[in-house]
């Protein structure tokens, strides 16, 4: 099999939002050999960067950018065990693992939702809670999932001091030096963001991905 | 759906299908296809479409989607049917005069047509905007204090007598009912105690919303909010509101904020979303009357050329199908106190009134920020009715738009937006009246549109 050939197959599947086409490329490139780490870099990597650029320029939506997060979700799921192998070898690193959610009592997560696509699209292994997730959960999940990032959002004004509340609670809880805390929604600035101790916040979802890489290093 | 309990029956009997793929394989693919199906295009270079077969062309491919896919209970995570007999009966009932407001103070919304005898009425206020306590009041007076205001609205508290407000925790009803003190006050000082209102905007959950259901504080002459959720979506958070209003007899306002760049896809996928939106909150919002207020997947504000031309797209697809009473919202980027704010004002209040609309606003700054004050709604008052008495046609306002744009448009790419200054930097909060320099911009902006042909 024509390496660059497959390679370029499962760049033009993320592209395309197929699904079943980047998983079933990735299976078929692992087994012919191709190493795990090009199919994560220059396949799907490479594909999802592409969208994301189009995405940023006006020129893709977020239909595309959600397909393409459902095809690397997909291609992820084949390959993950070879770069897990990898790994434990001392070959390449799976990056950070972030949690992200809408916060307590907000139902708006469609900022969440372009922030999870991309931040995936980046490389990161990111768990979507959904919309509405109370503190105490997110918390339970980030200790479960031994997570880096725990990314928040809110649209709704009067929801944002539930994201001052998850600061106290990781306090609280003793865990608050385990995580970087990222609060993001229309109505939440810099200055906000500091004054409840946040570690950060992005006015737009590129800068949410170049905040995480600065914080964590590259997806 | 003769009993609208009924579509809780159909929000816990209806098809399981999981929210990704609502939004995905729903939403996102049925508006893909209706834009090829229907040749909906955007034309980057025009602001408003002068093409009536484009309008109704929408306007089939949003009654498409609403009969194909009816909306989403997120709740249950099941779809609420609604029979094409029932959507087309909805539509048959929308209201074609609403009367708001009670008294001498008393207004009557009506569906408009394009180039309607009647002109556009006006609420003022900052929807959607988080106002301090110290100058709520100051902030609502500067609104209906303006003679052209016909309805008032207002932002919302996230603090009372200093203690923050949450969303579904009991303050949010303290809020609600000291909000709606403060515009009942305002309204009695301004000499217009009947004013028509779009209140109780600090109710983000239900909670608020069911504890201003009194004559004390919101009237069965004024409107409440019932939101559907992006895209085509409702929760039993909502459905609460709309029946909240059953017995009472709020005026029930739809408001679906359709994401241009989002789930619809481009310009046209997105307009056809608002349409089948509007068409299934009849139903599903019992709606009175609909706020247009489609918003900018990056830049939220509805003065974009995107989000300019879905306004005026879905305005004129009813104004030309089925006659709505439409309240188009101005959301500017720019804050008070910054010219581009009045240049966003003008081409919003352009566009929305030309295209069959009433007018709200404004929620200045994006609403992210208290900096918002009265004077731009007297803008976009006067505006909106000097494009009614010029009898402005669609070619004309798509000039006007052209030109406005050029004198915004580079705050989109501002790193920090502009933001402008809060009501108390730019109005006497005491006498309630704005500060020389910012009037001195108001007047130099309109002084430059009445000399470029606008009968101001």
């Amino acid at each position: 099999m024509d390496k660059d050939n497959i390679i370029e197959q499962i760049s033009q599947a993320v592209i395309d939002g197929d699904d079943a086409a980047s998983a079933e490329k990735t299976r078929l490139a692992l087994e012919s050999g191709t190493d795990p780490l090009l199919i994560l870099n220059t396949g799907l990597m490479a594909g999802a960067e592409v969208v994301g650029k189009r995405f940023e320029q006006g020129e893709y939506f977020l239909p595309e950018l959600l397909l393409t997060a459902r095809a690397l979700k997909s291609a992820m799921e084949v390959i993950k065990p070879a770069l897990l192998e990898q790994q434990s070898m001392g070959v390449g690193r799976v990056s950070g693992k972030i949690i992200v959610a809408t916060i307590q009592t907000d139902i708006h997560d469609i900022g969440k939702n372009i922030v999870a696509s991309l931040l995936t699209a980046s490389g990161y292994d990111v768990t979507d809670m959904g919309v509405d997730v109370p503190l105490k959960i997110i918390v339970d999940k980030a200790e479960e999932i031994g997570a880096d990032v725990i990314a928040v959002s809110c649209l709704l004004t009067t929801s944002m001091p539930y994201m001052k509340d998850l600061i106290e609670l990781l306090k609280g809880r003793g865990v608050r030096s385990k995580y970087k805390v990222l609060v993001g929604g229309a109505s939440v600035t810099k200055a906000w963001a500091e004054s409840i101790g946040a570690d950060g916040t992005a006015s737009n979802a590129a800068d949410a991905v170049v905040l995480v890489r600065s914080l964590l290093g590259s997806g | 759906m003769e009993n609208y309990l009924e579509l809780l029956d159909r929000a816990n009997d209806g098809t399981y299908i999981s929210e990704e793929n609502w939004d995905l394989e729903k939403i996102s693919a049925t508006a893909r296809r209706l834009v090829k199906k229907y040749h909906l295009e955007w034309d980057r270079s025009q602001v408003i479409s002068h093409d009536p077969a484009l309008a109704d062309a929408l306007f089939q491919a949003g009654f498409e989607m609403a009969v194909e896919l009816g909306a989403y209970c997120r709740s249950t995570e099941r779809i609420i049917k609604l029979r094409q007999d029932e959507i087309e009966d909805g539509l048959k009932r929308m209201r074609q005069s609403l009367v708001m407001g009670e008294g001498k103070d008393a207004r009557t919304l009506v569906a408009r047509r394009l180039g309607d005898d009647h002109p556009p009425l006006f609420f003022g206020g900052t929807p959607g905007t988080a106002v301090p306590e110290r100058f709520f009041l100051a902030n609502v007076i500067s609104n209906v204090q303006e003679p052209l205001i016909d309805l008032a609205t207002c932002g919302t508290l996230t603090e009372v007598d200093g203690r923050t407000v949450r969303t579904g925790h009991p303050m949010e009803i303290v809020a609600t009912r000291r909000e709606l003190e403060y515009m009942r006050t305002a309204i009695r000082q301004v000499g217009r105690p009947g004013m028509g209102m779009l209140a109780a905007q600090s109710s983000v959950s239900e909670l608020g919303d069911l504890a201003a259901a009194q004559e004390r504080y919101l009237r069965p002459c004024d409107s409440h909010l019932v939101p559907m959720l992006n895209e085509l979506k409702m929760d039993f958070r909502n459905i609460s509101r709309a029946v909240n209003s059953l017995e009472y007899g709020m005026i029930n306002a739809s408001l679906a904020c359709v994401i241009v760049g989002g789930l619809g896809g481009g310009p046209a996928g997105s307009a056809v979303v608002n349409v089948a939106s509007f068409i299934v909150a009849n139903l599903t919002c019992l709606a009175d009357y609909h706020i247009l207020h489609p918003i900018h997947v990056r830049h939220v504000a509805t003065s974009t050329r995107e989000v300019l031309w879905v306004i005026s797209s879905v305005g004129q697809a009813f104004a030309r199908n089925a006659p709505a009473i439409i309240v188009a919202d101005i959301y500017p980027k720019s804050g008070a106190g910054t010219k581009e704010l009045l240049y966003e004002v003008a081409a919003n209040a352009i566009v929305n009134s030309v295209s069959a609309s009433h007018l709200e606003g404004c929620g200045s700054a994006n609403g992210t920020l208290p900096n918002c004050s009265g004077l731009e709604a007297r803008l976009m008052a006067e505006v909106g009715l000097a494009v009614f008495r010029m009898k402005m046609t669609l070619k004309e306002a798509n000039d006007w738009a052209l030109k406005l744009l050029p004198r915004y448009e580079h705050i989109f790419t501002q790193a920090d937006g502009n933001p402008g200054l809060p009501f108390d930097q730019v109005y006497d909060v005491q006498q309630v009246h704005p500060l020389d320099f910012w009037q001195k911009m108001y007047a130099e902006v309109k002084t430059e549109l009445k000399s470029e042909g606008l009968l101001l």
